[in-house]
């Protein structure tokens, strides 16, 4: 291919790709009296729009609640994802493949048929209008990846260090201390990070369950920006960047881990 | 679940999971899993088939409060399926915007992991951070960003086409005409899409090995004909998979949908199965035929889910 050919692709993906995130983070800083979405390059800049929607925008309550959230979907995502990884990677057992086929199929299903039911259920069980209640549905959510990937990392530990631990006089839980969750835990960075975003960019689910704006996530808080007639689009852009800096922050981290996954998981053998 | 949709359950590292000499260690392996298996029964399939059974009930504000039933066979269907708007608009938006978001994200993935392929590693590095800034970026704030864009009047986009004099600035507005909503809502979807198709093509083309593309060189082949005749066939795994994920993803796609203006039910024309199913039941309190919906969608999904596992099923022992 030739090199100017090259040039103007390599240009088109990179302006197609960051041109998104420039207009966001420049539209947010834009200190110009009225935000007019022509600009691309403001004659006056500030931080104002981020001092306003953490403050009076209440967006700091939200960044909190969305923190909280994702931190304990991570934290219990973990270790469940990690005990079924653990069953299904070193043990062979009677429906094991059904296990397995079960995780596969369940990610299919659309939230939309799931907010339905829960929605009702939640508010039978008072859970409506509670973190509690939206971590426990993202658990759900991100548990399907999680226990599907953590079972590649878990089958990778070669079978021989366990037993030399067993050797060693270790029981089974000291042997999944000290041997297996050490090689493991580049598998639960992966795992975490996606169920971090899982539960940080979750809308529906935030948005029906969610009446208090006390409770609100961020994804949900957002929202707030958008008047009946007039949107404040300086507010909006400086939350969307508030919201978009972390996801990227660990997407950077996990980069390495994402795509040796999509290379393993898309290349035969 | 902006990732969800996005990443896909083909992440799977190393070989399948090897006979423990400890094997059919009774009940550990089921002490293991229960958590999971609880948690995810509960959350997931438990409601799926709640979902169906609400959807053969007349499920209104009345019985959401008073937790009484109230059976009505098959009417919620019946009433779906006889309405015409399923048929003109619903259907039409759910499976056109879907085919249409699929084929140009496989499209443009293929062509960016070609051109990532002849890149230097440095240049390769940069690009693909770009393309993974893309791919981060959560639903709601790509989709606000792409309303931000299209804003009637003074929206950059707008203002573009009126100077091109495609369109008057003055009284455009992206968001009213149904195809004009669908392009934006697939400008969205495609940005947010292809970057999963371009690396995992990418990944694919990396393991062509260089003799081949060298001597189909050799033979005079050019470009296209390269393509079709060897890295098509050889990838065609790949291929297949990237394409059955992105339709699954894209059948489902309900954020970029519902945050547009119009999008969450104000606009009927642009309505899609999963916006439908969402605004008949918490805007309408008919959760009997927003399950109906719901219902129908899902089915729509198990059948492109089942190709996806017969294409699993071959390509690896599971």
């Amino acid at each position: 291919m030739k090199t100017v050919a090259k040039g103007l692709g390599v240009t088109g993906v990179l302006v197609f790709t960051l041109f998104p995130v420039y207009l966001m983070i420049v539209t947010a800083l834009n200190g110009e009296a009225d935000v007019g979405s022509r600009t691309l390059w403001p004659d006056e800049w500030t931080v104002r729009n981020f001092a306003y929607v953490i403050g009076e925008g209440g967006f700091g309550r939200y960044l909190a609640n969305s923190l909280a959230v994702a931190l304990a979907t991570v934290l219990a995502g973990g270790l469940l994802a990690l005990l079924a990884a653990v069953a299904v990677a070193r043990f062979r057992f009677r429906f094991r493949t059904s296990v397995l086929v079960m995780v596969l199929i369940i990610q299919m299903v659309p939230v939309e048929a799931l907010v339905i039911p829960l929605f009702i259920q939640a508010r039978t069980m008072a859970m409506l209008d509670t973190l509690v209640g939206l971590v426990v549905v993202y658990l759900a959510f991100s548990l399907p990846f999680a226990i599907w990937t953590l079972r590649g990392f878990v089958a990778a530990v070669p079978v021989e260090l366990e037993e030399a631990a067993y050797l060693d006089g270790a029981s089974w839980g000291r042997m999944f201390r000290s041997v297996l969750l050490p090689l493991v835990a580049p598998g639960l960075v992966a795992t975490s990070v996606f169920s971090f975003i899982v539960a940080w960019n979750e809308f529906i689910f935030a948005l029906t369950f969610m009446a208090d704006d006390q409770n609100y996530t961020v994804a949900v808080g957002l929202r707030r920006f958008f008047g009946q007639h007039a949107t404040d689009w300086g507010a909006v852009m400086a939350a969307s960047t508030l919201i978009t800096i972390p996801v990227m922050v660990f997407f950077v981290i996990a980069q390495k881990r994402l795509t040796d996954g999509l290379v393993a998981g898309a290349v035969k053998g | 679940m902006t990732l969800a949709e996005r990443t896909p359950l083909a992440t799977e590292p190393p070989p399948p999971a090897r006979r423990s000499r400890r094997g059919g260690a009774g009940a550990r392996p089921w002490l293991l899993l229960a958590p999971a298996l609880l948690v995810m029964g509960g959350l997931l399939l438990y409601p799926l088939l709640r979902v169906l059974v609400l959807s053969l009930q007349d499920f209104g504000l009345r019985e959401l409060v008073s937790g009484r039933t109230h059976w009505v066979g098959f009417d919620n269907y019946a009433e779906l399926l006889g309405n015409t708007d399923l048929w003109e608009t619903v259907l039409p938006n759910t499976v056109v915007f879907a085919v249409v978001a699929v084929a140009f994200t496989v499209v443009f993935g293929t062509l960016v992991a070609l051109l990532l392929a002849r890149l230097t590693p440095v240049v390769r590095g940069l690009v693909t951070t770009a393309i993974m800034v893309a791919w981060a970026m959560p639903a709601v704030t790509g989709t606000y960003v792409w309303v931000f864009v299209f804003t009637p009047g003074d929206g950059i986009a707008v203002q573009a086409l009126d100077a091109l004099g495609l369109v008057d600035a003055a009284t455009a507005n992206p968001f009213s005409g149904r195809m004009s909503f669908y392009a934006v809502a697939a400008l969205n979807v495609v940005h947010h899409g292809f970057p999963f198709v371009a690396l995992t093509v990418l990944a694919g083309l990396l393991t062509i090995p260089r003799e081949l593309t060298e001597a189909a060189i050799m033979d005079g082949a050019g470009a296209w004909r390269r393509f079709w005749s060897l890295t098509f066939p050889m990838l065609r795994p790949v291929f297949a998979v990237v394409t059955v994920l992105s339709t699954i993803w894209d059948f489902k796609v309900f954020t970029q949908i519902y945050l547009m203006p119009g999008g969450d039910g104000v606009n009927r024309n642009v309505l899609t199965l999963g916006t439908w199913s969402y605004v008949e039941s918490f805007a309408q309190n008919r959760y009997g035929l927003g399950a109906a919906i719901a219902v129908l969608l899902t089915a729509l999904l198990l059948v492109i889910t089942v190709a996806y596992l017969r294409l699993l099923f071959r390509e690896r022992e599971l």
